[in-house]
């Protein structure tokens, strides 16, 4: 071969590339620390484990429609309609159980599997008859909040106590139990890690043990260890907020590490060039909008666990309400991107984190609902905002 | 006599080897409605050899690309790949033949870096059960290999693609349509918007591609520079069909802007 001028040699990344890319998450971390000092300022109840515990349980229902949405967001589409399949699902579950005897154990993954297929009827249409996905999901979203009224009773409102749903949100995994699945937790991180640290040594490439298995071990291992202490310190980890952490686990493990998850990537970013690369897009597209019917239905799940019962308010009521709007806001705020291929999983933890976190403390201040909706609107503006000027500062365009 | 009287177009079997071509066409006919894109076009590949294609916008020879790339099936005329009919109807089919295409929007996902991009829709995955799993370790040895043979090392494997210049974005994407060890090589305008030092750099690339013992066809406006300078052989199209070809090392740029244009080779069209 031909000799051509070496060029030079792999640059270390500048702090501004860094922001735009492995530490994109940064500006969220430190307004969430600041959100934190503040409401603590405010009220010394802030800290308590009592209310910490409350914060992360307001925050898991949000977080898992903003991880479902999340996958959607990534390829480039939106669904419009996980606040009303979130609604619809949790209705057909109750009515399955209260009306016709159905078992929760059948009655709730119908629910999920539902949910699925409803996402998969929209990406469908978006795919085939190429409508725009945010006309196909609002359209679709009010057709259920219609099907969602329907199919409740005279009263409005089906009760869920002594069905069996309402331990979902009662169960707490406490003391040494607590400890376990934060050990299990920790040792599937290990191997996780480890076999990809191995696979490095056996190809012959260099691999750093410090960064690449100390620091990441020991910064989840604490991250999680102060949570399971503070959780312990009121009742345990709430069974919700469990299946949360198990949710955020696969599918990051989904987006990371498997090829499912770097199509999801690819087809958001450039969806020809994936096509190209013989690559199933609308396959992407289809599989995308299914996780985030399903989970939707898993979050109407323990939503209607919470509050005992399902009725006209479930999945944020009729236009999915503040549900659907804080959704996609916790999406957005944890750093996903409207614009797809852009966003890793601790966004939905995030974003729902500094939703939660505005909720749980301007309640604790005595402040009207009125304003914690002008805060977040505000947050939401100012969170893609600072993305920008991070892009313009640095001259770095985020990926 | 002056250079331009010299230099007479020269027929395709006058300037091949003796040897079988990795790939010829002949007598391509594409029509789309009442449009006749293509109107009987030829043009044959060796092995070692850069063919330029060249002509005015509308003269075919995208069409004629697609069709050798998969993109379009041939209304009529024959496809051979080293002296066997072939029957090349899809892309898929294209490269299951050995056929390797970089395209001028380059394909490539911004938000992945180049090992992702490199084995984009091939990777190297574990088991089913583990939700095939990536082996991001053996891409990036087999990356790095096949980037350290075209001599780019140096090439960062887990910056963004978006982040990184024009001419390493399209080193990516040739490196990208070698790494399956195809036969032949087609390029849709390599060097346009790029520098002049990072056009030299793709076109040394090229040549190494061809050194390598690769056919390769490249699609090209820049006439004057790259064209003239770093191929082996001109095909010049016009209306759909073959106005002339040339031995690069036998023209200047205006001979071969004449021949697109039809003009009288005196008038001197270099701008």
């Amino acid at each position: 071969m031909s000799a051509i001028s070496a060029s030079a040699a792999p640059k270390r990344r500048t702090f501004g590339e860094l922001l735009t890319s492995d530490l994109r998450a940064l500006p969220v971390v430190v307004a969430l620390i600041v959100l934190w000092v503040f409401f603590a300022l405010q009220n010394d109840v802030f800290l308590t484990p009592r209310n910490l515990s409350n914060l992360l349980q307001q925050s898991t229902v949000v977080g898992m429609m903003a991880l479902g949405l999340m996958f959607v967001l990534l390829v480039k589409e939106i669904d419009l309609s996980v606040a009303a399949i979130h609604g619809v699902t949790a209705v057909l579950g109750a009515k399955l159980i209260v009306e016709y005897g159905v078992s929760a154990w059948i009655a709730l993954p119908v629910s999920i599997l539902i949910g699925a297929a409803i996402g998969t009827c929209s990406a469908r249409w978006v795919n085939w008859v190429g409508v725009p996905s945010f006309v196909v999901t609002l359209g679709l979203g009010l057709a259920l909040n219609g099907i969602q009224l329907l199919l409740l009773p005279a009263t409005a409102r089906y009760g869920l106590m002594g069905t069996g749903v309402e331990l979902i949100a009662q169960t707490t995994i406490s003391g040494l139990y607590a400890w376990l699945a934060w050990a299990v937790g920790m040792g599937m991180l290990g191997v996780l890690i480890l076999s990809g640290v191995e696979r490095r040594r056996k190809a012959g490439l260099e691999v750093s043990t410090m960064n690449s298995v100390i620091v990441p071990l020991c910064a989840a291992g604490a991250l999680g260890a102060v949570a399971v202490l503070v959780l312990n310190a009121n009742q345990g980890i709430p069974l919700p907020v469990l299946i949360f952490a198990a949710m955020l686990g696969i599918g990051g493990y989904t987006l990371k590490e498997t090829r499912f998850g770097l199509y999801l990537y690819a087809v958001g970013n450039n969806d020809e060039a994936a096509r190209r690369a013989g690559i199933k897009v609308p396959r992407i597209r289809m599989a995308a909008f299914a996780i985030a019917g399903g989970v939707a239905a898993i979050a109407g799940i323990i939503a209607s666990s919470r509050t005992l019962g399902v009725g006209v308010f479930s999945g944020g009521g009729v236009g999915g309400g503040t549900l659907l709007l804080e959704s996609i806001a916790a999406a957005v705020i944890g750093g996903v991107s409207l614009f797809g291929g852009r966003g890793a999983i601790h966004a939905a933890l995030l974003g729902a984190l500094v939703i939660g976190t505005v909720q749980n403390g301007l309640n604790l201040m005595g402040v009207e609902n009125e304003v914690r909706l002008i805060v977040t609107g505000l947050l939401l503006v100012l969170a893609v905002s600072i993305d920008k000027l991070i892009e313009k500062l640095t001259g770095q365009q985020s990926f | 006599m002056t250079a331009a009287q010299e230099a007479q177009p020269v027929t395709q079997a006058a300037t091949a080897s003796s040897s079988v071509p990795l790939i010829s066409l002949r007598d391509i006919k594409k029509s789309f409605g009442s449009v006749h894109a293509l109107r009987g076009a030829s043009v044959d590949v060796h092995a070692g050899e850069i063919v330029a294609l060249v002509g005015d916008n509308g003269a075919g020879k995208t069409t004629l690309v697609k069709v050798m790339a998969g993109v379009h099936a041939a209304d009529t005329g024959e496809y051979e790949i080293e002296g066997q009919p072939a029957n090349i109807r899809t892309p898929s089919d294209a490269t299951s033949h050995g056929i390797a295409t970089v395209y001028q929007d380059l394909a490539l996902c911004n938000n992945l870096d180049a090992v992702q991009n490199l084995f984009l829709g091939r990777e190297l995955t574990g088991s089913r059960w583990l939700g095939r799993r990536i082996h991001r370790a053996e891409s990036e040895v087999r990356a790095r290999e096949v980037l350290t043979r075209m001599r780019l090392g140096s090439l960062s494997l887990t910056r963004p693609v978006g982040a990184m210049s024009g001419g390493q974005r399209q080193n990516i994407a040739i490196a990208r349509s070698v790494l399956w060890k195809p036969k032949v090589v087609i390029l849709d305008e390599p060097t346009a918007a790029l520098s002049h030092s990072a056009s030299q750099q793709v076109a040394d690339l090229i040549r190494s591609l061809a050194d390598d013992g690769l056919g390769v066809v490249v699609v090209s406006h820049d006439i004057h520079h790259f064209v003239v300078n770093s191929t082996d052989r001109i095909v010049v199209m016009r209306l759909g069909a073959n106005a002339a070809t040339f031995r690069s090392k036998d023209v200047t740029g205006e001979m071969v802007v004449n021949a697109m244009v039809g003009g009288n080779e005196g008038v001197n069209l270099a701008g």
